[in-house]
């Protein structure tokens, strides 16, 4: 992926720390191939999902349909039922249809007609949704956005990276060279180390306090929910563990934090008639929380 | 990895250069300090450099140094033998006395023993301070410049010849920073020493450079000076006084010689005491006196015949019978530092009543010059008492002396050199112009020096050239001087008029420092502390019929001689001669007044309490220096403590506490860490500047203690050595 080396790794951060990334950007950028490349990558079962305004719940999920041989309902899994899935412009559909993807993002399973299925592990979501300022979408309720671990933006390549994308496109797609380096089995391993990742109290101070501040600071309406904290711990520990540490450090929580609270808090209107954004309250609250760099602080 | 990193060569290679650059310093030392064998230093040096270089612990490198030092001093000044009781309090005397120098800011007595000692401390020093700015800090830049500095300063300034020395300033110089930047370019891109090593063909670029460039520079033409010699303009800019010539006009040390063959060129004063002296009241003490003016100082062609003379009774006589005396009694007794094997005594010495048995006196006739000796050799008398009758002159006797001197008179004492410049004895004929008789023309010419501009200074007095006169110089260009330019000055112009007249050498008669009853005499007498810096001299003009009567020419002395006038037999004297009646010796400090002197006692006094307050002055500004100094040296005398503590104590606490202790100092030195700047990327920002990798991993260990909650105790001496690199980079 030429020129998206941040956005492969924060794709490798979710991925292990079990979490889901939401891809917001106009069209064409690469964030299908982003995903496609990953799942390629991984010896993973891939699916995916154009959500269209006339998609179903079902279309997700998956059916049962009468099976006239046997006499019962068959159940015909729906696409969620894959390893890793794309949604692909998840803002287009219904937000009914949308539901059903993001509460089976969050349970373990899903239930159709009655019937109980577990989702597979590992469990991958990459959503991708336009801007929303764009016609005929339906945006994401800003209660669910925060299903996701990761939301990121693409953004285009310089015109270098632009250039070598064109050379390397022009005699077939690349896409179609990559092998898989990591088995289903190894990456359920890999997501079983981050776990054991050490964060010590000094650093969940730190993340506290980041989190506390975007509760505190004027041109926030709603601030990150203690939920945003376990999941910029979970971020930190995959970035850590990405970068062989066993133990985070208070760069990881300042590198991850503005991808994953940024979507999580709602700003005052005041705030964004300023033209005040999310990110740059992150930006201000890092660039003002102190770091902890001494051990036995006070709780 | 440092030490892999850092090969032995490469060290030693690096130490060797700063050896031989520190014994560019050395070098010049035979020849422009009065060091006569540099040899036994550089062997210290090379020693000491040895020692340190391989780093024994400093329970081994004290002892071995100190052991070489005590062999040294042992081998060139101490007889005794080593480390015995002797050597010891030889030792320990030298060094209290030197200490009392140094504290009384008497530098010039300090003994070679102690100054040899001082240096050789200095150079165990120099090997410490060398290692640590070539191996460890790799700082040798300033100490290159500092070098090639020196040598051209000292080859500009003295007869040292710095061609060689600079060439191999240059050369070393350039073989130490090349090493050393190429240590930094590896150790900057992580390349390792090892593999480097065994090619070495890494040395041959720099040494090619470094051959090259040094033969270039040689072979090239060089240009003939720029500038004239700065010397002599820097020399005028001082207050063109400065010693010409030959240089022989180097400073010396006040007091009584000998040698007086060439007079000039500064003193420095000197408070050595002398001798002490119970007088009724204070006296010149007369040593010897010189008849021929040379020129350039005085000689004696007079010393025969020499007389063996009967202590009881001395047939010395400076004057007749004619001057009326009053018989007095003085003690003298010598201090331990004076050295002279002579009388000193007051005018009209007449017996000697306590005087040690076993001594000779032999009187040299002419000059009055009075050796002590003893068996055969000449001996100091340590306490002797003399009869003497001091002398009143009497004016009109002096004034109608007449001019009808003895022929022998005549014949020795108008002596004049035949180069002495005309302008001279032209002076000296428009002085007494006015003036009818020879105690008038005298007074004129003694009075001529205190108002015609000329200043006393021992400081800044010339040296006549070859072709100079020496009294010539006095009086028409510098007209600055001490006791002898006036002194021979007015005995050459004396001389020129036709006046006997001889140059006399002594004391003035010191300090009174106290005021006591004697068995010497019938009330009180005063002591007197001279010292070398009362080294004096003065004039004696001969009157016929009366004999020598001392002048004082010298601006800012007092003729401590009685004159007096006759009223009963010449009333009606001349009014003028009142104002002469000089300083009765009385005034000076006869014990009869002492009561007139109780208030200046008391001033005395005050001015010592002033002296105490200013005492406590000096020391509450030397206190406040020396804090004011702690205190901007605190981060490097506190390194230096917790440096040693913190490779005692291996816990977790110790290490939190250096790191931050690191952090303080980098913040001192203009590197602070923003509260929301992490540890990573400060320790980035730091090894930018520093060009290493040190702080990088020494935060990594940290990062491990604080965010890992991880025992570092493995890793501790890799740990300690990177924070003590990390800690003298940033202060050095």
């Amino acid at each position: 992926m030429i020129g998206k080396e941040e956005a492969a790794m924060l794709s490798l951060v979710a991925l292990l720390a079990k979490g889901h990334v939401l891809l917001e950007d106009v069209p064409g950028v690469g964030k299908t191939m982003l995903v496609k490349t990953l799942a390629k990558s991984l010896d993973c079962d891939f699916k995916r999902i154009q959500f269209t305004p006339d998609l179903l719940p079902s279309d997700v999920t998956g059916v049962s349909i009468y099976n006239p041989k046997s006499m019962e309902f068959e159940f015909r899994p729906g696409p969620i039922l894959g390893n890793i899935v794309l949604a692909d412009e998840i803002n287009r559909t219904s937000p009914k249809t949308q539901s059903a993807l993001l509460e089976g993002m969050e349970e373990t399973s899903i239930t159709v007609d009655g019937n109980t299925v577990p989702l597979s592990d590992p469990f991958f979501v990459m959503a991708t949704q336009n801007p929303i300022e764009y016609e005929g979408t339906y945006p994401l309720p800003e209660a669910q956005l925060d299903r996701f671990l990761i939301k990121m933006k693409m953004g285009y390549p310089s015109a270098k990276q632009e250039m070598e994308m064109l050379s390397r496109t022009s005699n077939g797609h690349p896409i179609e060279g990559i092998s898989a380096v990591l088995t289903r089995d190894e990456l359920v391993d890999l997501q079983k180390e981050v776990l054991e990742v050490y964060v010590d109290r000094t650093v969940n101070r730190y993340i506290i306090d980041l989190v506390t501040g975007t509760r505190t600071h004027d041109g926030v309406y709603l601030g990150v929910s203690p939920r945003g904290s376990i999941a910029l711990m979970k971020a930190a520990k995959a970035y850590a563990f990405i970068h062989d540490r066993d133990y985070v450090v208070p760069d990881d929580v300042q590198f991850m934090a503005p991808y994953v609270l940024s979507h999580r808090m709602i700003l005052t209107s005041e705030a964004r008639f300023e033209g005040q954004t999310a990110e740059a309250i992150i930006d201000s609250l890092l660039s003002s929380t102190s770091i902890p760099v001494k051990r036995n602080i006070s709780e | 990895m440092m030490e892999e990193r850092q090969s032995f060569i490469y060290k030693l290679i690096l130490y060797i250069t700063g050896f031989l650059l520190f014994c560019e310093w050395m070098r010049p030392m035979e020849q422009i300090s009065d060091t006569n064998d540099v040899r036994v230093f550089f062997i210290y040096a090379t020693f000491c450099f040895f020692i340190s270089f391989l780093q024994v612990p400093w329970y081994l490198s004290i002892p071995l140094k100190g052991l070489g030092l005590a062999f040294i001093i042992d081998g060139l000044y101490i007889a005794e033998r080593i480390f015995s009781r002797d050597w010891f309090s030889v030792l320990y005397e030298q060094v209290l006395f030197n200490i009392q120098m140094i504290q009384s800011q008497e530098w010039w007595q300090m003994t070679p023993l102690f100054r040899s000692l001082l240096f050789l401390i200095l150079l165990w020093l120099m090997s410490y301070l060398l290692y640590y700015w070539f191996v460890v800090a790799r700082r040798m830049f300033f100490f290159v410049v500092l070098t090639l500095i020196y040598v051209t300063v000292v080859d500009t300034f003295t007869i040292f010849d710095g061609k060689w020395a600079i060439v191999r300033t240059f050369i070393l110089g350039m073989v130490a920073l090349g090493l050393s930047s190429f240590a930094k370019v590896m150790e900057q891109e992580s390349i390792s020493f090892k593999g480097l090593q065994k090619a070495q063909v890494w040395a041959l670029p720099l040494l090619a450079i470094i051959l090259f460039s040094s033969a270039a520079a040689y072979a090239s033409p060089k240009l003939d000076p720029q500038w004239p010699d700065p010397v002599p303009y820097i020399e005028s800019a001082a207050g063109g006084a400065g010693p010409g010539g030959s240089g022989s006009g180097t400073v010396q040390k006040v007091g009584y010689g000998e040698d007086d063959s060439r007079l000039g060129g500064s003193f420095i004063q000197d408070d050595t005491p002398m001798f002490r002296a119970t007088a009724d009241g204070e006296r010149y003490w007369r040593i010897e006196s010189k008849d021929t003016y040379t020129g350039k100082g005085w000689e004696d062609t007079l010393e025969e015949p020499v007389t063996s003379m009967d202590p009881q009774n001395i047939s010395y006589e400076l004057f007749t019978d004619n001057v009326e005396v009053e018989e007095q009694t003085v003690m003298i007794e010598m201090s331990r530092q004076a050295s002279f094997q002579k009388l000193v005594y007051p005018y009209g010495l007449s017996s000697l009543v306590r005087f040690p048995n076993d001594y000779e006196l032999l009187v040299h006739e002419n000059t009055g010059e009075m050796d002590t000796v003893k068996g055969d050799s000449p001996a100091k008398v340590n306490e002797f008492v003399a009869n003497y009758e001091y002398p009143s002159f009497e004016y009109n006797q002096l004034r109608e002396a007449g001019d009808d001197d003895p022929q022998e008179i005549r014949d020795q004492y108008l002596q004049l050199p035949d180069g002495l410049p005309n302008r001279v004895r032209n002076l000296a004929a428009q002085i007494v112009e006015a003036e009818d008789n020879r105690y008038d023309r005298a007074k004129a010419i003694e009075s001529y020096f205190s108002s015609n501009g000329f200043e006393y200074s021992t400081t800044e007095v010339p040296v006549p050239d070859e072709n100079e006169d020496y009294v010539d110089q006095f009086l028409f260009e510098s007209q600055l001087g001490y006791c002898d330019n006036f002194s021979t000055s007015m005995v050459v112009m004396l001389r020129s008029e036709g006046i006997p007249a001889r140059w006399v050498k002594g004391f003035t008669g010191g300090e009174r420092i106290d005021t006591r009853e004697t068995e010497l005499s019938d009330g009180l007498q005063n002591v007197y502390q001279v010292t070398s810096g009362n080294a004096h001299s003065w004039v004696e003009v001969y009157f016929p019929e009366i004999g020598w009567v001392p002048f004082e020419p010298t601006k800012g002395f007092t003729n401590n001689t009685d004159f007096y006038t006759d009223v009963e037999t010449e009333e009606g004297e001349d009014p003028s001669a009142a104002p002469d009646s000089e300083t009765p010796e009385d005034q000076m400090g006869n014990p009869q007044q002492m009561e007139e002197e109780e208030s200046s006692d008391a001033a005395g006094a005050a001015g010592s309490s002033d002296q105490r307050y200013t005492w406590l002055w000096v020391l509450l500004s030397a206190i406040l220096v020396v804090a004011i100094i702690l205190y901007f040296t605190r981060y490097r005398w506190m390194t230096a403590l917790l440096i040693r503590k913190y490779r005692k104590n291996k816990d977790e606490e110790t290490y939190e506490k250096a790191y931050h202790y690191l952090l303080k100092v980098l913040d001192h030195k203009g590197f602070k860490r923003k509260p929301e700047q992490t540890l990573r990327e400060f320790a980035i920002s730091v090894d930018q500047h520093y060009q290493s990798n040190d702080m990088r991993r020494l935060t990594n260990h940290y990062e491990r203690v604080i965010y890992r909650n991880e025992a570092q105790s493995t890793h501790w001496p890799k740990v300690t050595e990177l924070w003590e690199n990390l800690i003298k980079k940033t202060l050095s």
